[in-house]
């Protein structure tokens, strides 16, 4: 396994952990009130920490594994698995944005909204690297 | 899912040019290792350009490197 897709993993890893806790610890009690929003900026604080803290050390830790491929850049193979991974990502992205904009009609509050869109990111991304991760393996 | 419709010597003509190792190539290709090992395997389709850099490196032409099946038609 190239340095590159123990990265991907890595991050998948992480994405997954962070926001998982993320939608597990979040109030769903008080997302409809004001003081959802807060908790939205209050939860996403130490997500992002642990994001970038736990990719810091992964990323360190697999340098030290990998010396020779640190520095190795992304090949043709690389950025066609990259941008199939992103085309594939563009339709949950795009679904989660629909769904967001006819939640706003209905009425939906700013808490429910900012959910909404995290969720999207998340699977989004989550589609991006799976995808890249499973074109790895399983080639073409 | 489906394999390639070609096939590919690579690995034999590695071996012919002096047990050449899939970084040595990758190298001389401007591909990473892991890249070599996949177009071996007929697991990844590289672009032509890249095609052409490994047959012109075993200073051979397309067809003699890569094969497409006659099956795949």
């Amino acid at each position: 396994m190239s340095f590159r897709e123990k990265i991907h993993w890595a991050t998948l890893v992480a994405m997954t952990l962070a926001f998982g806790w993320y939608f597990l610890a979040y109030p769903w009690g008080i997302v409809g009130s004001p003081a959802g929003v807060m908790a939205t900026a209050g939860l996403l604080v130490p997500v992002t920490i642990a994001i970038i803290a736990a990719m810091t050390v992964a990323t360190a830790f697999l340098a030290i594994r990998n010396p020779r491929e640190v520095d190795t850049r992304e090949d043709e193979r690389d950025r066609n698995f990259h941008m199939r991974g992103t085309h594939f990502a563009y339709y949950p992205l795009v679904v989660g944005i629909w769904i967001n904009i006819f939640l706003i009609f209905w009425g939906i509050g700013q808490a429910q909204q900012l959910n909404l869109m995290i969720a999207t990111l998340v699977v989004a991304e989550i589609v991006r690297i799976g995808t890249q991760l499973y074109l790895y393996r399983r080639g073409h | 899912m489906a394999s390639l419709p070609f096939t590919n010597d690579i690995r034999t003509l590695r071996f012919l040019s002096g047990e050449m190792t899939q970084g040595e190539l990758g190298d001389r290709v401007g591909v990473t290792r892991q890249t070599i090992a996949a177009i071996e395997q007929g697991k990844y389709s590289p672009s032509l350009e890249v095609a052409f850099r490994i047959a012109r490196t075993f200073d051979k032409s397309l067809e003699a490197v890569f094969q497409w099946s006659d099956d795949a038609d």
